[in-house]
């Protein structure tokens, strides 16, 4: 049974990245037989690099990413070296969910409301030093938002991250034992600074390797994000393959997917970039780490701060906008109120949530299914999948392999929309899933399912009565996880659902384009309220189910799988 | 006798409307209970309540669901339909109806991807102002392959207490950007509102070269189009952000307006600063204005694709967006204000208000993608 059900598990989560590859590669040498194109050539190719500017668009892709990520990386550690173990950092990992909770999407559009140029950033500054506000001075001001330099989207993006790096990083620290480390080092005569640069950085950037491989591959490949605060003229290399492949002209469809391809391409050398990076840094030249008492000190209270504050600027920002009948540039407040906007556009949220929650719902649940059948199957047998070819979802371009996937569809049915963007959740929610249960399910002490078969209960039984209860905070958060992923798909979506699937995220991009900051901000609000809602129904039920078991059976709560589940809310 | 011409018009009646009558009554119980996937630019929260309530109408009345697909430009429609025929899907296809003009008929008809005639089938046609151009969309024949909607003209938006005497021609408009640098720019191409811009222009420029209403490939483009990219050289350099980033559409124009960065907006319709006024995005001192030589001008259309799933229930549709109540309400300056395609007595509130500019027809469609395509080659990055 549990074969089977693996079996089906390679076929939904694993085996699409391969007709999905395969699509796209046949279509960028120019085979699409669906659309009257047989024939095997580069033009795809030579049609991409003759594209006007494409190399800056690619080059601004590669250093965005880049930057972006190593930005989040330092950020992470600053904040991790002046507060892992302080008082600090009780209040960091209460603050961690709701931050890790708002989508990308949403925090992009705060972004912008705070730093366009005519944004509540310069307003700020006009109002408080009498800023000159001709209109050279403004456009001067734009720099963070659609700047042609990206440094917006690096900036936003490098924000964004931290709070998942520093997730990551808990239990990485708690294996460290930094404690200890620190009482020999600082035995030895080595400050907090020095010790957390020249020690407890290589081993803690090491195990980080795959969490930087994620967000270096998203920067690499986000579209949604690109197009609300990205540059323009030209855009970063995956918007500009999203246009190609909205282009009207079919014949110019192998284009797109020679992009895609390059896109792809792209995603690997940076992901052998991060590789040696580290090689680099920790094997390479490791002559900074025992020479010298060299050691950076590095202000991480209060760039938390400002990240916090940052974001929670942004939701009463956006519930401002939203009830802003008339609110002129440079005016700090509105003038003008007006509900007109909420009533105007309720109707479609309630339906919109509608849609996005039972997606998300059906495909949190599946793929929570597929990866409890994972690690199940994991434990019990020798051969099974290795990590890394689950988490190759994360680590793909979207755009790479639902091009491919879309073709797929033409040949088999195209017209059952949402079961196919319930299955491109699952695909892509399923490695974010599976890896938030990976730390719990290796920690489990499987001392206690024996004793529990060795009382004479069946496998099931002891599954549900002792190994689900001890776990179920770690399965709850997982539920969550899977929720907020699929909550916050956009190509998938609209690739994959015609455009007759909205959900909130893409209303929210598309809408965005539409310039009228209220209806913006309230589908921003509603974006960034829904995983929200989750992560907190999450945290209420391990609440609840933790009092009630702590009354059924007290001493088992201080078990190490609990301590280690990833210890988010 | 007059009796009995009263009675012979009612037997005529009798005999003659029956037929269509019941014909158009049969669409109606065909088209019950269906669900009409309509493919239109979502890109102006006006026009999305226009369509929301349409659809409620729709409901209540013929029990059609009306989905609004909101597409940022339909020419992803286009695509996904050539596709759809390129596979062979030619019943149930994915797309019930779609809102085009131009460029995107033109090549729809090419591709044969319409369904019809079924136009003068419409019992609401008979309101539809037949002096107005109605048959023609970009100078190609209709042939009643798709219903007019509305007309649009390209308008500046500016505001009286900032600009009070705004360029009346594209001469004057860049011997203002060279005064006042940085308050001037249009949506960036292809968006439609960009390329209709460079196509206002490149008329002005050549005095309305007569090879501008022939297909393209029979003109020397490069001859024709001199004028608007010298013109467009010089206008970048001090245009809004030095001309190397510009507005994605219409609707940043009016923002970018009210914010104070612009001087002038861009809009295809004339009344939009009656309602972007009333729900707070422009001031009330602001006006909207045509050049001196006039407004561009075309039609834009409703249509159904060939393998429509609900061919029926888009027709139900499209006769009630065609209605006089339907129109009204359109033309309503505090809703849409899109200027109506009926004859104004049938019309009523502030719809019936409306004048229009000055008109210039459209070039062949033709020349759409070809000035896209060189406008992006030349300032694409």
């Amino acid at each position: 049974m549990l074969r089977l059900l693996y079996l089906g598990l390679i076929a939904v989560c694993i085996l699409p990245t391969i007709p999905g590859l395969l699509g796209v590669v046949l279509s960028a040498f120019g085979y699409i037989p669906p659309i009257g194109l047989s024939d095997f050539s580069l033009s795809g190719f030579s049609h991409v690099f003759r594209w006007n500017g494409v190399w800056q668009s690619i080059g601004l892709t590669m250093y965005s990413a880049i930057i972006s990520s190593y930005l989040a990386c330092l950020i992470t550690f600053a904040i991790l070296q002046s507060c892992w173990n302080t008082t600090w950092w009780r209040k960091i990992e209460t603050l961690l969910s709701p931050l890790l909770a708002m989508p990308h999407v949403a925090f992009a559009i705060g972004f912008a409301f705070l730093f366009a140029p005519t944004g509540i950033g310069v307003r700020t500054i006009y109002q408080s030093f009498g800023y000159d506000l001709s209109s050279q001075n403004v456009n001067e001001m734009a720099l963070l938002v659609k700047d042609p330099d990206a440094l917006g989207l690096i900036v936003m993006l490098a924000l964004k991250e931290v709070p998942f790096l520093l997730l990551m990083s808990i239990p990485i620290l708690q294996q460290l034992k930094v404690a200890q480390i620190e009482k020999v080092s600082h035995a030895l005569g080595y400050n907090n600074s020095q010790v957390w640069c020249k020690v407890i950085f290589p081993q803690w950037f090491t195990r980080l390797r795959f969490p930087m491989l994620a967000i270096i591959a998203y920067s690499v490949s986000v579209v949604d994000i690109a197009l609300i605060i990205g540059p323009t003229n030209p855009p970063t290399f995956a918007v500009l393959v999203w246009q190609w492949f909205n282009d009207p002209d079919l014949s110019l469809l192998p284009r797109a997917a020679a992009g895609a391809v390059v896109l792809f391409i792209i995603a690997s050398l940076l992901i052998a970039f991060v590789q040696t990076l580290e090689w680099v840094v920790l094997k390479g030249f490791k002559h900074w780490q025992y020479s010298g008492r060299s050691g950076l000190t590095l202000p991480g209270k209060s760039l938390f701060s400002l990240l916090t504050i940052l974001a929670f600027i942004m939701l009463p920002l956006m519930i401002l906008w939203s009830f802003a009948l008339r609110w002129r540039f440079p005016d700090l407040v509105p003038s003008q109120f007006s509900t007109r906007f909420w009533q105007y556009e309720w109707q479609s949220i309630v339906n919109t949530f509608g849609q996005s929650m039972s997606i998300a719902v059906i495909c949190a649940t599946l793929s929570l299914l597929l990866a409890l059948i994972a690690h199940e199957y994991r434990q019990r047998y020798r051969i099974h999948i290795p990590g890394y070819i689950i988490a190759i979802p994360m680590l793909i371009p979207q755009l790479s392999v639902l091009f491919g996937m879309q073709i797929a569809t033409l040949y088999i049915k195209s017209d059952v929309y949402s079961f196919w963007v319930c299955w491109a959740h699952v695909f892509f929610a399923f490695p974010y899933v599976y890896l938030s249960l990976d730390g719990p399910w290796r920690s489990y002490d499987q001392g206690l399912t024996r004793v529990a078969l060795s009382l004479g209960k069946s496998p099931l039984h002891a599954w549900f009565k002792v190994k689900l209860p001890l776990l179920l905070p770690a399965v709850t958060f997982a539920w969550a996880v899977g929720v907020s992923v699929s909550l916050a798909q956009y190509l998938p979506t609209l690739i994959l659902g015609a455009g007759r699937i909205s959900t909130i995220t893409t209303e929210a991009v598309a809408l965005s384009s539409g310039h009228d900051r209220r209806i913006t901000a309230i589908y921003a609000i509603s974006q960034a309220l829904l995983p929200l809602l989750f992560f907190s129904l999450a945290m209420l039920l391990n609440h609840t189910h933790g009092k009630y078991r702590r009354l059924s059976i007290k001493g088992l709560l201080t078990h190490e799988s609990l301590s280690r589940k990833p210890r988010h809310p | 006798m007059k009796k009995i011409l009263s009675s012979v018009a009612l037997l005529a009646a009798i005999i003659s409307t029956p037929a269509s009558a019941t014909n158009w009554k049969s669409v109606e119980q065909r088209a019950a209970g269906d669900t009409v996937y309509f493919h239109a630019w979502g890109g102006s929260q006006e026009i999305n309540r226009y369509i929301q309530w349409a659809g409620q109408q729709l409901q209540a009345r013929y029990n059609v669901t009306l989905k609004h697909v909101k597409v940022s430009d339909i020419s992803e429609t286009t695509t996904r339909l050539i596709a759809e025929k390129a596979a062979g899907k030619n019943s149930g296809g994915s797309v019930d109806m779609v809102w085009i003009n131009g460029e995107n008929f033109k090549s729809m008809k090419d591709n044969k991807l319409l369904f019809g005639p079924f136009v003068d089938q419409l019992p609401n046609w008979q309101y539809v102002d037949k002096s107005l151009p109605v048959d023609v969309d970009f100078s190609v024949p209709t042939e009643g392959l798709e219903a007019p909607w509305g007309v649009g003209q390209l308008v500046f938006i500016h505001d009286k207490q900032t600009l009070n005497n705004p360029p009346k021609s594209f001469m004057e408009m860049l011997s203002y950007a060279k005064a006042f640098p940085n308050r001037l720019s249009y949506p960036r191409p292809p968006e439609f509102h960009g390329t209709s811009f460079l196509k206002a222009l490149l008329i002005e420029l050549t005095h309305n070269d007569s090879s501008l209403m022939k297909p393209v490939k029979d003109a020397d483009f490069q001859r024709v189009t001199e004028p608007l990219w010298n013109y467009l050289d010089q206008f970048h350099q001090v245009a809004w952000r030095g001309g190397k980033q510009f507005p994605s559409g219409t609707a940043e124009t009016i923002q970018l307006l009210d914010d104070g960065q612009l001087d002038l907006a861009i809009t295809f319709n004339p009344n939009a600063v009656y309602s972007a006024q009333s729900n707070g995005n422009l001031a009330l001192t602001t006006a909207a204005y045509a050049m001196d030589a006039g407004a561009l001008s075309n039609i834009h259309f409703l249509a159904i694709p060939w393998n429509a799933n609900a061919s029926a229930a888009a027709q139900v549709a499209i006769n009630f967006l065609l209605s006089p109540e339907a129109q009204s309400r359109k033309g309503d300056m505090n809703i849409w204000g899109d200027p109506s395609v009926l004859s104004s007595q049938y019309l009523s509130g502030s719809a019936k208000k409306t004048k229009q500019f000055k008109s210039i027809a459209e070039p062949h469609p033709s020349w759409q993608a070809a000035l896209e395509q060189e406008w992006l080659k030349r300032y694409g990055n």
